[in-house]
C-alpha cells in the first residue's frame, strides 16, 4: 500500500510536471518562434483590435478597414517596393491584454507602428507601453481629447471638430434653444457635455437637464419620461453602443417625432441606423466628419471596395473611414522617413496629408491630431444621411478648446517640449506635449 | 409630477412583463430539472436573430414568435441530448457546461450573421402608443403587448402543468424523482421535454425583446442575470414566484431609477434581494426541500 | 491547526500526517525556480513573457482560492472576482494616488486624471488613508475578507448553497462591476485605473513566486488538517456532516473567508504587477473564468488550478495571435467553449485528477475513489482511537 502510494506520487509528479511544462511552455515556445520569424523584406504593422469579447462588434469593422487599406497598398506595389505585413493580435476586449499585446508587438514582433484601439480605456492602457518603448500608435476613434502623447497620432475627431459648428447650427437652422443631454456614463459623454454646455451658454440656449445611463443600458422609459417632464425641444445624445438603438426606438414608440423633438448627436452612425431600422432614426441629426453619402470620388471607390470585400450589406462609417485613411497616412509617412520610430514621429507623420474619402485630411504638426472636415447629416428613411451642412474647409483639431481651457495647449514643435522628449524614458517619464501657456 | 409617477409605475409594469417573459423558461427548467441554464441569455439571442431573419424574409413578429419557439426548442433539444442529460446529477457542473454552450452559440452566431446588429420591426398593429395624457410620453403598445404576452405565457404554462396528464407527470417528477421513476414515468423524457419547452420560451423572449432594441450578439447576458434574480427572489416552488419576483424587481428598479438613478436602483434592488433571502431562503414562493 | 469549530467533544487528534510539502512538489518547485532563475530570457529582460508569468501566477492563486471553496468544500462561487477586484482596486488606487502626487498627470494636476475629469479638485477625505502603502495593503486584504464574512453569514447560516449561492454570487459580481463603472470619480469607471508606476521586473516577480508558495503550503496545510477533512465531508454530504455534530455553516463561512483573503491577496499583487485595473477584473466573466481554470486543471487538487490557469490563459494568448493561425484569430473562442464542455463531460476530475486516475487505475481506483478511501480510512482510524482512555497504536497519546 505504502509502496504504491510513493510510486504513484512520483508518477503523479511526473505527470504534473509534464502538464506544467506543456501549459506554461507552449506560449513561450511560440513566442520564440514568432521572434525568430521576423527578419524579411516586409514592413511589419501591428493591428490591435478586439476580435472577441464585448467591443469586438465595432472593432472588427475597424480591423477590416485597415486590412482593406493594407491590401490596396500592397496591390499598388507596397511602400518603396516593400510589402506591408500585418501582424494581427486580438486583445479580447480586455484592457490589460491590450497592454500585453502592445508590448509583444513592439518588443517581440518589432513592428514599425501599430494601428489600433477603439475605446479610450484601451488607448489609455497601451499609451504607457508605447511611451516607454517608443512605439508608434495610430488611433482612429473620435474621443474626448485632452491628451497628446509623443507616441500617439489621433486620426479620429476631437469634440471641437464636431461640436463647435453643430450647436450654432441648431440654434440658427432648427431654431431650438432648450436642450436635454443624455449620455452613457463614462468619460467621453461627460467631457463632450461639458463642452456642449459651454456652447449652449455662448449662444444663449438653455440646459434643461443632464442624465447618464449605465453603459449598455437598453431600458429608456425613465429617461424618456424625464425628457418629457423637462420641456426640452431637442435632445443632445452621447449614448454609445446598444443604448443608441434602444433609445431611438423607444423614443419613437413613446410618441415623440423627429419634427417635435429631434435627437442631435455626435455619435450615431450608419451602423446604428441600420441596426435600429432606418425609420426610427429618420429626421434626427448627426454631426460627423464622414458619412457614407459623402460625394467624393475617393469615397465612392472606398465604399465600393469595402462592400466588394466584406459583403454588400456592410455599411461604412466615420471611425472605419479614419481607420482606413490612417493606414495610408502611415504608409506615406514610412515612405517619407523610413521605419525608425523617432523619424516617423518627428518627420514622417506630422504634416502628412492624404486625400481621404471625407476629403483631404492632414495630421497637425503641433498636437498630433488630425485636420478633419465637419458635416451635419439628417438621417433618411433608408438609413443613410442627407448632408445638410459641410464646413468650408477642414477644421483644426484642438484638444484643449480655448473657451474651456484657455491656459493649456499642446505643441510638439516647441523647443522646450522637444528637449524634454529627447531625454531617455528613465529620466523623463512625461511624454506628452502638454504645456501651460 | 403625478403624471410622471403614474407613467413610471406603468413602465415598471412593462419591465416586469419583459422579466416574466425572459425568466419563465429558465425558472421552469430550474424548477423541474434543477438545472440553471447559463446559456439562457444566448438562447434569447438566438430567438432574437430568428426573429430578425423572419423579419428580413418579409414576415412579422406574430409569425416569428412560433418560429422562434420551435427553433430554440430544437436548439434546447440538441443541448439537452448532447450535454446536459449526462450531468443532471452534477448541478454545479451544468453551470460550467452551459456557460461553454453560451460561448459557442455567440461565436457561431457571429460567424453566421456577422458583427452588425440586425433590426427587427414591430408589426404595424403594435406600432404606436396609447395616449393616456395629452402630451408625450405616451404608453407604447408594445409594453401592453409584453404584459399581455407575459400573462398568456403564465396561463399556458399553468394549464400545461396543472391541467394535463403531462403536467401531472412533471409535478410528480419534481416532487420525488425516484418514486416517479418507480411508478413507470420516464423521467429522462420529462426532463427533455421540459428543457425544450423552457428553451422555446427563451426563443419567444428573444423574438419579442428584439424589436425594442436590435438583435445583437451580446444582448443575452444582462437578461439572463435579471432572470436569475427573478428566480432567487420569487422562487420556483410555485408558478406564482415568477410574476411576483418580476413585478417586485421591475417596479422597484424603475421607481428607484426615477427617484435616484439607474445604477443606484439596481444596487438597492440587489441589496434588498440579499436581505430578502435571509427571510425567504428559497425565494418567496420557494419549494422547501426535504432534508 | 487545532481550531475547534465543532461543538463539544474532546480535542480531536491529528489522524493523518501528511508532509507539509510533498516530495513531488519540491522537485517541481526546484525545477520551475531553476527554469526561471537561470534563463535570461525570462528574468532581467523586459520581455512581455515575464509580465505574463507574474500575471498568470496571480490568476493561479485566484483559481486556487476558488479551488478551496469549490473543490474542497463544494461551494460554487461565481463572484469570487469581487474579492480579487476589491483587493486590486485598493492597491491600484493607492499606487495611482501616490504616483500622481509625485508626477503630474497628463492633464497637469496632482490628482488622478479620472478624479479631475469628474470635477474633483482634491483627493476625497475617505481616500486619504490609501496614501499610505501599508494601510492600503491591509485594507485590500481586510475589506474583502470582511465582505466575505458578511456574505457568508447571510447565506450559509440560512442554508443557501449550491446553485442558489452560485447565482447570488454571480449577481454580486455584476453589481460590483456596475458600481465601479458608475462611480467613476473614485474608481476610474469604464476606463479603469492605469498609468501608474507598477512594480516590474525580477524583484517583485520573486515576491509573487514567494506568495504563491506560501499560498500553496497554506492551502495544503488547511486541506490536510482536520478542518480540511471536515470541509471535504461537507462537500460530499453536508447533511451527514451536520448530523455528526459539525457546525456546517461556520465551516463554510470560515473557508469562504480564507478563500476571499487569498483572492484579495492575488488581486493586490496583480494590481501592483500589471499596472492596469479595470472593472472587468471584478466582474462575473472573470469569476467564471477562474472557475473554468480550476475545472480544467483539476479541482480538489492543489496543483490543478495552476496548470489550468497556465494552460488556458497560455492557449488564449497564443490562439488570439495571428502569428499562430490567422484564420483562427477571430473564432478561437469557439474552442474555449468546447473545452469547457469537454472538461465537464469527459474529464470532470480535470487534467491533474485524470492523469492521477489513469496512473492509479490498476492500484486502487480513481483519484476521487482514493480520496474517498483515504478519508474513510482516516475516519475509521479516528473511530478506533477515540474510545476513552484508548491509545494511538504504537505511540504515546497526544
Amino acid at each position: 500500500m505504502r509502496k504504491v502510494r510513493r510510486r504513484s506520487f512520483l508518477q503523479g509528479s511526473g505527470a504534473a510536471l509534464g502538464g506544467l511544462v506543456l501549459g506554461g511552455g507552449a506560449p513561450f515556445y511560440f513566442a520564440r518562434n514568432i521572434a525568430k520569424a521576423q527578419e524579411g523584406d516586409t514592413i511589419k504593422v501591428g493591428i490591435l483590435h478586439s476580435l472577441s469579447g464585448t467591443i469586438a462588434i465595432i472593432e472588427t469593422s475597424l480591423h477590416n478597414a485597415e486590412l482593406l487599406a493594407i491590401e490596396e497598398i500592397n496591390a499598388a506595389g507596397g511602400i518603396n517596393g516593400k510589402m506591408i505585413e500585418p501582424v494581427i493580435e486580438d486583445p479580447q476586449s480586455l484592457v490589460q491584454v491590450f497592454a500585453e499585446k502592445a508590448k509583444k508587438l513592439i518588443l517581440n514582433d518589432k513592428v514599425t507602428a501599430v494601428l489600433g484601439c477603439y475605446t479610450s480605456a484601451s488607448r489609455q492602457s497601451v499609451l504607457p507601453v508605447f511611451e516607454e518603448y517608443n512605439g508608434v500608435l495610430l488611433y482612429p476613434t473620435l474621443y474626448e481629447a485632452q491628451e497628446c502623447s509623443k507616441n500617439c497620432f489621433y486620426t479620429g475627431a476631437v469634440p471641437n471638430q464636431q461640436l463647435d459648428d453643430f450647436e450654432p447650427w441648431i440654434v440658427a437652422n432648427l431654431d431650438r434653444k432648450k436642450c436635454y443631454m443624455i449620455g452613457s456614463n463614462y468619460i467621453y459623454p461627460k467631457e463632450t457635455n461639458r463642452e456642449w454646455k459651454a456652447l449652449l451658454e455662448k449662444s444663449g440656449a438653455e440646459n434643461m437637464g443632464e442624465e447618464y445611463a449605465p453603459l449598455g443600458h437598453t431600458e429608456f422609459s425613465t429617461v424618456i419620461n424625464n425628457i418629457a417632464n423637462s420641456g426640452a425641444d431637442y435632445v443632445f445624445s452621447t449614448l454609445v453602443g446598444d443604448s443608441i438603438v434602444a433609445f431611438y426606438k423607444q423614443f419613437k414608440q413613446s410618441g415623440f417625432t423627429a419634427e417635435d423633438v429631434p435627437i442631435c448627436t455626435p455619435i450615431t452612425t450608419e451602423q446604428e441606423t441600420a441596426a435600429m431600422g432606418a425609420e426610427n432614426a429618420a429626421g434626427h441629426y448627426t454631426s460627423f466628419n464622414y458619412f457614407q453619402t459623402v460625394d467624393t470620388p475617393e469615397n465612392k471607390s472606398f465604399v465600393e471596395r469595402y462592400k466588394a470585400k466584406y459583403g454588400a450589406n456592410e455599411v461604412t462609417n466615420a471611425v472605419m473611414e479614419a481607420a482606413y485613411f490612417q493606414t495610408y497616412l502611415l504608409a506615406q509617412a514610412i515612405a517619407k522617413s523610413g521605419t525608425e520610430a523617432d523619424a516617423l514621429i518627428f518627420e514622417g507623420l506630422p504634416g502628412q496629408e492624404f486625400n481621404a474619402p471625407q476629403g483631404p485630411v492632414k495630421i497637425d504638426e503641433k498636437n498630433h491630431h488630425t485636420w478633419l472636415w465637419a458635416r451635419i447629416g439628417k438621417a433618411r428613411e433608408d438609413g443613410q444621411f442627407d448632408i445638410v451642412w459641410t464646413s468650408k474647409e477642414r477644421i483644426r483639431p484642438d484638444p484643449w478648446v480655448d473657451y474651456l481651457y484657455p491656459n493649456k495647449d499642446c505643441d510638439f514643435t516647441n523647443q522646450s517640449v522637444l528637449d524634454r522628449l529627447k531625454k531617455p524614458w528613465s529620466e523623463e517619464k512625461n511624454r506628452s506635449g502638454t504645456m501651460d501657456i | 409630477m403625478w403624471q410622471q409617477l403614474f407613467m413610471q409605475c406603468l413602465n415598471g409594469l412593462g419591465v416586469a412583463g419583459i422579466l416574466v417573459i425572459a425568466a419563465a423558461g429558465l425558472a421552469i427548467i430550474f424548477g423541474v430539472a434543477g438545472v440553471i441554464n447559463m446559456a439562457h441569455g444566448q438562447f434569447i439571442m438566438v430567438g432574437a436573430y430568428t426573429a430578425a431573419l423572419v423579419d428580413e424574409l418579409g414576415g412579422n413578429m406574430f409569425m416569428s414568435i412560433p418560429i422562434a419557439f420551435v427553433v430554440v426548442a430544437l436548439l434546447g433539444l440538441i443541448v439537452e441530448r448532447g450535454v446536459i442529460q449526462w450531468i443532471y446529477d452534477r448541478p454545479l457542473e451544468t453551470l460550467l457546461a452551459t456557460w461553454g454552450v453560451g460561448i459557442i452559440l455567440e461565436v457561431t452566431m457571429k460567424f453566421i450573421f456577422g458583427t452588425l446588429g440586425r433590426k427587427v420591426d414591430w408589426p404595424d398593429l403594435l406600432d404606436g402608443s396609447i395616449r393616456i395624457f395629452a402630451r408625450p410620453p405616451h404608453f407604447p403598445y408594445y409594453r401592453v403587448f409584453h404584459v399581455v404576452l407575459a400573462i398568456v405565457i403564465l396561463a399556458v404554462t399553468f394549464y400545461i402543468l396543472y391541467r394535463t396528464r403531462f403536467g401531472l407527470k412533471v409535478r410528480t417528477v419534481r416532487r420525488n424523482r425516484s418514486m416517479a421513476s418507480c411508478l413507470g414515468i420516464d423521467t429522462a423524457k420529462i426532463d427533455m421535454l421540459i428543457f425544450m419547452y423552457g428553451s422555446g420560451l427563451a426563443g419567444i423572449a428573444g423574438a419579442v425583446i428584439a424589436p425594442i432594441k436590435a438583435a445583437t450578439i451580446d444582448m443575452g447576458f444582462s437578461y439572463s442575470v435579471n432572470s436569475y434574480m427573478v428566480i432567487v427572489l420569487g422562487g420556483v416552488g410555485n408558478l406564482l414566484g415568477i410574476p411576483t419576483g418580476s413585478f417586485l424587481i421591475g417596479e422597484a428598479e424603475t421607481l428607484l431609477a426615477f427617484r435616484y438613478n439607474t445604477v443606484i436602483g439596481q444596487l438597492l434592488v440587489f441589496i434588498a434581494i440579499v436581505i430578502a433571502i435571509r427571510v425567504f431562503p428559497r425565494g418567496i414562493f420557494g419549494y422547501q426541500e426535504r432534508r | 491547526m487545532t481550531i475547534n469549530l465543532a461543538g463539544g467533544g474532546s480535542t480531536p487528534r491529528k489522524v493523518r500526517r501528511a508532509r507539509l510539502i510533498p516530495i513531488w512538489a519540491l522537485i517541481l518547485g526546484a525545477f520551475v525556480l531553476s527554469l526561471i532563475g537561470t534563463s535570461p530570457h525570462y528574468i532581467g529582460s523586459d520581455s512581455y513573457v515575464v509580465g505574463l508569468i507574474g500575471k498568470f501566477l496571480c490568476f493561479a492563486i485566484f483559481a486556487l482560492s476558488i479551488d478551496l471553496i469549490w473543490g474542497f468544500t463544494g461551494i460554487l462561487s461565481l463572484g469570487q472576482a469581487v474579492y480579487f477586484g476589491i483587493g486590486a482596486y485598493m492597491v491600484a488606487l493607492s499606487m495611482k494616488l501616490n504616483y500622481t502626487l509625485e508626477n503630474a498627470t497628463r492633464y497637469g494636476s496632482n490628482i488622478p486624471d479620472f478624479m479631475e475629469w469628474n470635477g474633483l479638485t482634491e483627493v476625497p477625505a475617505f481616500m486619504a488613508p490609501l496614501l499610505s502603502t501599508p494601510v492600503a495593503v491591509a485594507l485590500a486584504l481586510a475589506i474583502p475578507t470582511l465582505l466575505a464574512f458578511i456574505f457568508g453569514v447571510i447565506t450559509f447560516k440560512r442554508h443557501i448553497y449550491g446553485v442558489y449561492c452560485a447565482v447570488i454570487t454571480l449577481a454580486e459580481a455584476l453589481i460590483l462591476e456596475r458600481f465601479i463603472v458608475e462611480y467613476q470619480a473614485y474608481t476610474g469607471g469604464f476606463n479603469g485605473i492605469t498609468d501608474y508606476s507598477n512594480l516590474r521586473g525580477a524583484p517583485f516577480l520573486w515576491v509573487i513566486i514567494a506568495v504563491t508558495v506560501v499560498c500553496l503550503i497554506g492551502a495544503r496545510a488547511l486541506t490536510h488538517s482536520r478542518i480540511g477533512t471536515v470541509l471535504k465531508s461537507i462537500r460530499d454530504n453536508d447533511v451527514r456532516a451536520e448530523f455528526m455534530g459539525y457546525n456546517v455553516a461556520n465551516y463554510r463561512i470560515f473557508v469562504f473567508c480564507v478563500s476571499a483573503f487569498m483572492a484579495a491577496g492575488a488581486g493586490a499583487m496583480y494590481a501592483a504587477w500589471v499596472g492596469i485595473v479595470s472593472f472587468l477584473d471584478a466582474g462575473p466573466m472573470f469569476s467564471v473564468e477562474g472557475v473554468i481554470w480550476t475545472a480544467v486543471g483539476g479541482r480538489a487538487t492543489l496543483i490543478g488550478p495552476f496548470i489550468g490557469t497556465f494552460l488556458v490563459r497560455g492557449l488564449e494568448f497564443v490562439l488570439s495571435s495571428s502569428a499562430w493561425l490567422s484564420w483562427l484569430s477571430e473564432y478561437w473562442q469557439f474552442f474555449m467553449g468546447a473545452l469547457f464542455i469537454a472538461v465537464v463531460l469527459w474529464i470532470p476530475d480535470g487534467i491533474v485528477g485524470t492523469i492521477g486516475n489513469w496512473l492509479r487505475k490498476r492500484g486502487t481506483g480513481t483519484l476521487s475513489q482514493i480520496r474517498d478511501d483515504q478519508d474513510r480510512l482516516a475516519h475509521d482510524r479516528q473511530r478506533d482511537w477515540d474510545p476513552a482512555g484508548g491509545t494511538k497504536p504504537g505511540k504515546d497519546p497526544v
